[in-house]
């Protein structure tokens, strides 16, 4: 068994933790909690008869991704940057943020996704994943579509 | 002969005389009656008794009748007014810790009373020297005899990522791998805060725990000891730690964890922590 630490950036209120416990306690609810400082919690993945354990660090949302503390960002393995496809504020800086965080931190993967989908009028998903190409995965903490397949797909990049 | 007047008279008498006694009778009460209603203290003595009695039977019914409803309303009370309830009680409950306390002191210092009075027994003797040739107070020495020190938990985490890497304990605990990380989070916190970059947080104390950090190069280990942790236990934890990490670059283990935690067992078992 391998274990990888996984930290998850993005702006305010964008579902970070809300993704966080739709993947390890699957589920969700609608208050709004803001995290303070860090909180950590831990699910083991199956990829290829390979066991992850994925220690992820869920961090406080900001707008300046250089405000987080350094210290909690040392030695990751790979970053999830969460965005909110209804507010483009919070994607408009994802390719100056992921320079930020390759340079800082190493070359670690890094998989951006776009939040709230459960938002967007039905059968509008396949434009919008058109329209934000720059986006590796949409998906929904909320439904929890795509949730699984994005820790996955992490666990896969970390163990190649 | 009696005449026809006559005769009426003597009916009148014979069916009135009744009424009109009764009638006197009843005039007299009601004017007792006034009389007492008028005055209070005649009307006391005679409700009294009554009330009292009454009073005395609410009492005795009291908490069949009225403790569920009561029982109800404080627990709302109390529901609704947390905030209240908590703030009435923390004074209450802090003279109960605040005596607790005090009786623990007592207990203490009755028990270094006790060992200072067997001050010239072999064994008070045998402390007297070990106080000299290891240079650790005599106090400390009866202190640590009272409150040994465990050591509990052994974690080796990765610096930065807060990976653990092996651990070691005595007894079960919640996941090692949160605490792994949650201590890193607040060691890059705290050094993270004051700014101080080439310095290491030591130890984390918390209720009759303290947690003992010690940092190498790539890792640190922390150590999770219950009672009295004296300098000594600290010399002796940081050798233990400076032997494990030997062994680490020896075996090049590291990142083993098997293996690390196989040498931690080993190394547990046979190092001997004088405090223990």
């Amino acid at each position: 068994m391998t274990s990888k630490k996984i930290v998850i950036v993005g702006s305010f209120g964008v579902g970070k933790t809300s993704l966080i416990r739709r993947f390890v306690d699957e589920t969700f609810s609608e208050d709004y909690k803001v995290t303070i400082g860090v909180h950590i919690l831990k699910k083991t993945v199956e990829i290829q008869e390979n066991i992850v354990n994925l220690i992820i660090w869920d961090t406080e949302g900001t707008d300046d991704i250089e405000e987080i503390r350094k210290a909690y960002l040392l030695g990751t393995h790979g970053f999830i940057y969460v965005t909110d496809i209804t507010r483009p504020k919070t994607y408009e800086n994802l390719a100056a943020h992921k320079t930020y965080l390759n340079e800082q931190f190493g070359n670690v993967p890094i998989i951006a996704v776009g939040n709230k989908t459960d938002l967007l009028a039905k059968g509008s998903i396949a434009q919008m994943k058109e329209d934000m190409d720059f986006l590796d995965l949409l998906i929904s903490a909320k439904e929890g579509n795509n949730v699984q397949r994005l820790f996955e797909r992490m666990a896969k990049m970390l163990i190649a | 002969m009696i005449n026809q007047d006559d005769k009426l008279d003597l009916l009148r008498t014979l069916l009135l005389t009744d009424d009109r006694q009764l009638a006197e009778s009843i005039s007299t009460k009601i004017s007792i009656l006034e009389e007492t209603l008028r005055e209070k203290d005649k009307l006391s003595e005679k409700i009294s008794p009554i009330i009292r009695e009454e009073l005395e039977q609410y009492t005795l019914n009291m908490p069949k009748t009225l403790g569920p409803a009561i029982t109800k309303t404080l627990k709302i009370q109390i529901q609704e007014s947390k905030d209240e309830v908590v703030e009435a009680l923390y004074p209450i409950l802090g003279k109960m810790i605040k005596k607790y306390i005090s009786n623990e002191i007592k207990m203490l210092s009755e028990s270094i009373d006790k060992s200072t009075k067997e001050a010239f027994s072999s064994k008070g003797i045998k402390r007297k020297l070990m106080s000299i040739f290891s240079g650790v107070k005599e106090n400390d020495m009866i202190i640590s005899a009272l409150a040994k020190a465990h050591v509990e938990q052994i974690f080796v985490i990765e610096k930065g990522s807060g990976i653990l890497l092996g651990s070691y304990q005595t007894k079960e605990t919640v996941d090692e791998d949160m605490i792994s990380g949650m201590l890193t989070a607040i060691k890059a916190f705290v050094e993270d805060a004051f700014k101080e970059t080439h310095h290491d947080l030591q130890s984390i104390e918390y209720d009759l725990y303290e947690i003992h950090l010690h940092s190498f190069h790539k890792y640190y280990i922390a150590s999770a000891v219950s009672g009295t942790f004296t300098e000594r236990l600290e010399n002796e934890l940081e050798n233990f730690n400076f032997e494990i990490s030997e062994d680490i670059s020896k075996k090049s283990i590291l990142h083993d964890r098997d293996a690390l935690e196989a040498l931690l067992l080993d190394r547990f078992k046979t190092y001997k922590f004088t405090e223990e």
